[in-house]
């Protein structure tokens, strides 16, 4: 909260959100921000309702009360389209591929650049796709494979080229390291690092606390549908961003 | 690997469809044999190419339906109900033409209203069809009193030839009709953005939204298709066989998921292509035709066509497990 | 405004709280489905013939033929699965039974016979719809097919006629056509008796709780060591035995087999549970519930009956019910659970 009076650079702003999920209370009256060029590391719990918070800011939900400011203006975001119109790409924990399409049909999925009447620019998906993979350092022999044949690594790099691809000024990326090798995650992490030096502002979930401490500027700690800590890289060492989450998770706030 | 993959999979769908092709031919020969030769005479492959497009022109907006993952079992009924309009309008003095686009019309909406119970109510689209199969066929029955009715279509010649005449002496238009839905399809279908979607939407709906597209849009749009083929397909039986009858139509339901399976659709959604959903429809108008040619009792075609569909099944399964270990 | 907005949700809460709570108990839907028709019914037919003790006493012979068919496809519905084929191994069955007493076998040792060979179509059909993991509606419309298809070649659609061998006023005819206590219809006794068991099992039995798990959530159940496929397979196997009795039932009551028998009920079978509160996802589900439905939809055809109604009428009529109360289902499991 260093400098929290400095609103001129605010990406985005979301205040006092909640969702429910019929009985579920998911997320309750959450504020979160984003800083131009700012990478964040979101943290917490499974169930913790990450993965809710950013699915509202990406359009996939919406929620029932709250707030959205992007780049100064109040706006409401009724579906993904309307989110990806922002600047806002997101890797989603799921990944959102189509197993049975090509990875330049997936790369491009709701996004097909065309020739005209609607006519898709195949030639185009599929140089601009494998030129999103191998910038990722991806190196795949054809772009009409179906996503199913790839390896883990090879299905989270088309969700990341895909996110990439797309000039953004937002990436959100949730849970991208998960069932990656050890070479796999330094590449993410390296092409996160990448997208900073690109001024581009980052939100990275995750579980593993040192890949978010290895990137990430400023954490989010969140359990039980509320935010619970908020602080800099400068302010906490690796041990005690842990020993935050874990207390997070644990200390009962009612 | 990867490159060994992406071959293996070439010659896995390029098998495929072959394999569909070696079937047809083998069953025109089987046919051809049994039925003493019946079956290849030029006059029966023309009722072929024309009863048998009739219903294939249907076959194939399935064929699409399914590859978003809807079914529409209420094919039969909404043909009949649309026969029953495009009958009533001509009754009263229209000309022809004009009866056919509101006929297209009706099925549209007849398509939308299957659609939009489906999407909108998140029921699963096998219920909704089977319903509205009762429903259509029923309502029709209601209002025909379940009688016959003959149309003399004698002051419409042009409106005859355009539905069910003759071109190059032999080729029935219905086949040329049939043949031009399907390469229109194929290319919606493989080169344009929505097949894209279409693709997308019944392969992984969930990714399909969050990536922009509007699932429900898509779904809705397949099953107004298939409500507009079979007005179309109606006008066209109407057209050939002057005659109303509140039979139409039955049984279609099941042959247009098999002829779907055959041509390698997957029952699931976001598999398939228009060349097999072509040569499907075309096994399944021939299997059709062919038990008539060599005289089978009429009741032989349940047993057949129940084979043919848990055969496809079956296939679809093996199919499958193939793409998974691919 | 933010304020308004909460204040607003919390005063819909409460209104809605009640309803919702009546409405929650599924079976609540079905039951106010269930007296509307009979009123309306018994107010609406001529001469109220509808609650005439003729009526009561045909009805009570006549809806066990869907109704204990209706207990097998709820249960298999709740496992998460569907048997459209019920219309064809209904005739099926029955004309098995009455071939065997043909070939002098005794009604009762032919019953078991159709009732065994009942159990081995819906055996069939489970081993396909598990080991090609292939949707079951798809499954069981080829099946519907084809054995209705071998029905039609095999007996040339011609009716066969029992009552020879069913000797008027035996134990058996007794047992299968009889009345209990001058007016009770056995059949009615037989639908009880099932449903007693079959709701015993679902609600009461180690088995049921796993039919539960296996249709609400598959890999769970498999994950806590439920044989997911053994369920759907008895439960495949449950419907295909109660259709063999439904269809000895019938045959005896209409004296002779007709190839017709059963012709409508894919849709009827699963138009009862639905009423009934069984969802189409699986998992959710209960006898009393799939009991009522089971008396709604026969109630239903019977009425429209003596209201007039033309056959094609009915037909379409049960269509639309069945779609109306699965969007009302649909639109309960949303909103207010
Ligand atoms: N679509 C949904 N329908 C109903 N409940 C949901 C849905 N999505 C999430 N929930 C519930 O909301 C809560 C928060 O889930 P969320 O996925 O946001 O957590 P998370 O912090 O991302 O956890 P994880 O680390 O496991 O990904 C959980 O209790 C979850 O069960
Ligand atoms: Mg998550």
């Amino acid at each position: 909260m260093s400098n929290e009076n400095n609103n001129s650079d605010l990406l985005v702003k979301m205040t006092n959100i909640h969702k429910w999920f019929g009985r579920v209370y998911a997320v309750r009256g959450v504020d979160f921000q984003v800083r131009q060029g700012e990478t964040v590391g979101l943290l917490g719990d499974n169930g913790a309702g990450k993965s809710t918070l950013i699915k509202i800011l990406c359009g996939y939900h919406q929620a029932e009360k709250g707030d959205i400011i992007f780049e100064g203006k109040k706006v409401r975001i009724n579906s993904p389209r309307e989110a990806q119109k922002l600047g806002i790409e997101t890797v989603y924990q799921d990944q959102a591929l189509a197993p049975n399409l090509s990875i330049a049909r997936n790369v491009f999925m709701g996004r097909e650049p065309v020739k005209g009447m609607g006519m898709l620019d195949k030639k185009l998906m599929d140089e601009e796709s494998m030129k999103a993979l191998s910038n990722l350092g991806l190196r795949l022999d054809s772009p009409d494979l179906p996503v199913i044949t790839l390896s883990g690594g090879g299905r989270q790099g088309v969700a990341i080229a895909r996110a990439l691809h797309f000039k953004a000024k937002l990436v959100i990326l949730d849970e991208p390291t998960v069932a990656l090798s050890v070479k796999e995650v330094g590449e993410v992490l390296e092409f996160i690092k990448q997208l900073r030096k690109e001024g581009i502002s980052v939100v990275f979930i995750s579980h593993n606390i040192y890949h978010a401490f290895s990137i990430a500027e400023r954490f989010v700690v969140m359990a039980r549908g509320k935010v619970m800590r908020e602080v800099t890289k400068e302010e906490v060492t690796l041990d005690k961003l842990n020993e935050l989450v874990i207390e997070s998770a644990i200390v009962d706030i009612d | 690997m990867n490159t060994a993959n992406r071959n293996y999979l070439k010659k896995f769908m390029l098998a495929q469809s072959t394999s569909i092709l070696v079937v047809l031919i083998i069953l025109f020969i089987l046919f051809a044999i049994y039925s003493d030769y019946r079956f290849i005479r030029p006059a029966n492959i023309r009722s072929l190419l024309t009863f048998g497009a009739e219903f294939s022109l249907i076959f194939l907006a399935i064929g699409v339906l399914m590859i978003s993952g809807e079914f529409d079992l209420s094919i039969g009924s909404l043909l009949v109900f649309s026969s029953y309009i495009f009958l009533k309008l001509f009754q009263t003095g229209l000309n022809p033409f004009m009866a056919f686009l509101i006929t297209l019309g009706v099925g549209a909406f007849l398509g939308l209203l299957n659609a939009l119970i489906t999407v909108k109510g998140q029921i699963p689209s096998f219920v909704t069809t089977l319903g509205m199969m009762m429903f259509w066929r029923g309502f029709t029955l209601l209002l025909s009193g379940g009688a016959t009715e003959s149309i003399d279509f004698s002051a419409h010649p042009l409106f005859v030839s355009s539905m069910t005449g003759v071109i190059g002496l032999y080729f029935p238009v219905q086949f040329i009709w049939f043949v031009v839905v399907a390469v229109l399809l194929g290319v919606l279908l493989h080169y344009h953005r929505f097949g894209n979607w279409i693709y997308a939407t019944g392969d992984n709906r969930e990714a399909s939204r969050a990536m922009g597209i509007n699932t429900n849009h898509v779904k809705i749009m397949c099953f107004i298709m298939v409500g507009i083929l079979c007005a179309c397909a109606a006008t066209m039986q109407l057209a050939r066989v002057s005659t109303f009858t509140s039979r139409a139509g039955e049984g279609w339901e099941l042959r247009g998921v098999a002829a779907a399976v055959v041509g390698g659709t997957s029952l699931r959604g976001g598999i398939g292509n228009m060349g097999g959903i072509f040569l499907g429809a075309m096994t399944i108008a021939t299997i059709d035709n062919g038990l008539v040619a060599m005289r089978v009792p009429y009741e032989w075609s349940f047993v057949v066509f129940g084979l043919v569909i848990l055969f496809s099944v079956l296939s679809s399964m093996y199919l499958e497990k193939r793409r998974l270990s691919g | 405004m933010v304020f308004g907005m909460k204040e607003e949700v919390e005063n819909r809460k409460m209104n809605v709280k009640s309803f919702r709570s009546f409405l929650a108990q599924r079976s609540a839907t079905t039951l106010v489905v269930f007296i509307a028709l009979v009123v309306i019914f018994s107010l609406f037919t001529r001469n109220h013939v509808f609650i005439g003790q003729r009526n009561i006493t045909a009805l009570g012979k006549l809806f066990p033929d869907l109704g204990i068919i209706a207990l097998g496809v709820g249960m298999l519905m709740i496992s998460g699965e569907f048997d459209l084929s019920v219309a064809s191994v209904l005739p099926f069955t029955s004309y098995i039974f009455a071939q065997f007493m043909l070939g002098g076998y005794a009604p009762f040792w032919a019953l078991l016979v159709a009732i065994g060979i009942g159990g081995m179509l819906g055996l069939l059909n489970g081993i396909i719809v598990v080991k090609t993991n292939m949707p079951s509606f798809i499954v069981t419309l080829a099946t519907l097919m084809f054995w209705r298809g071998v029905l039609f070649v095999w007996s040339r659609m011609m009716p066969l006629n029992i009552r020879p061998f069913v000797e008027r006023g035996s134990l058996f005819e007794q047992a299968m056509n009889g009345t209990v206590a001058e007016f009770f219809p056995i059949q009615t006794v037989w639908f009880i008796i099932f449903s007693v068991v079959l709701g015993i099992i679902l609600h009461f039995h180690r088995f049921g709780n796993w039919i539960f798990a296996t249709g609400d959530n598959r890999d769970a159940a498999r994950a806590m060591g439920i044989n997911t496929n053994l369920v759907k397979i008895i439960c495949f196997i449950i419907v295909g035995l109660l259709c063999g009795l439904s269809g000895g039932l019938q045959t005896v009551r209409l004296g002779s087999f007709a190839a017709t028998q059963g012709i409508g009920f894919e849709l009827r079978a699963i138009a009862a549970c639905v009423v009934g509160g069984v969802s189409l996802r699986g998992g959710i589900g209960a006898m009393g519930g799939i009991v009522l439905g089971a008396l709604t939809i026969p109630i239903l055809d019977n009425g429209l009956i003596l209201m007039r109604v033309p056959v094609f009428g009915i037909t379409a009529f049960i269509g639309l019910a069945t779609i109306l109360f699965v969007l009302l289902n649909s639109y309960v499991e949303r909103k207010l659970m």
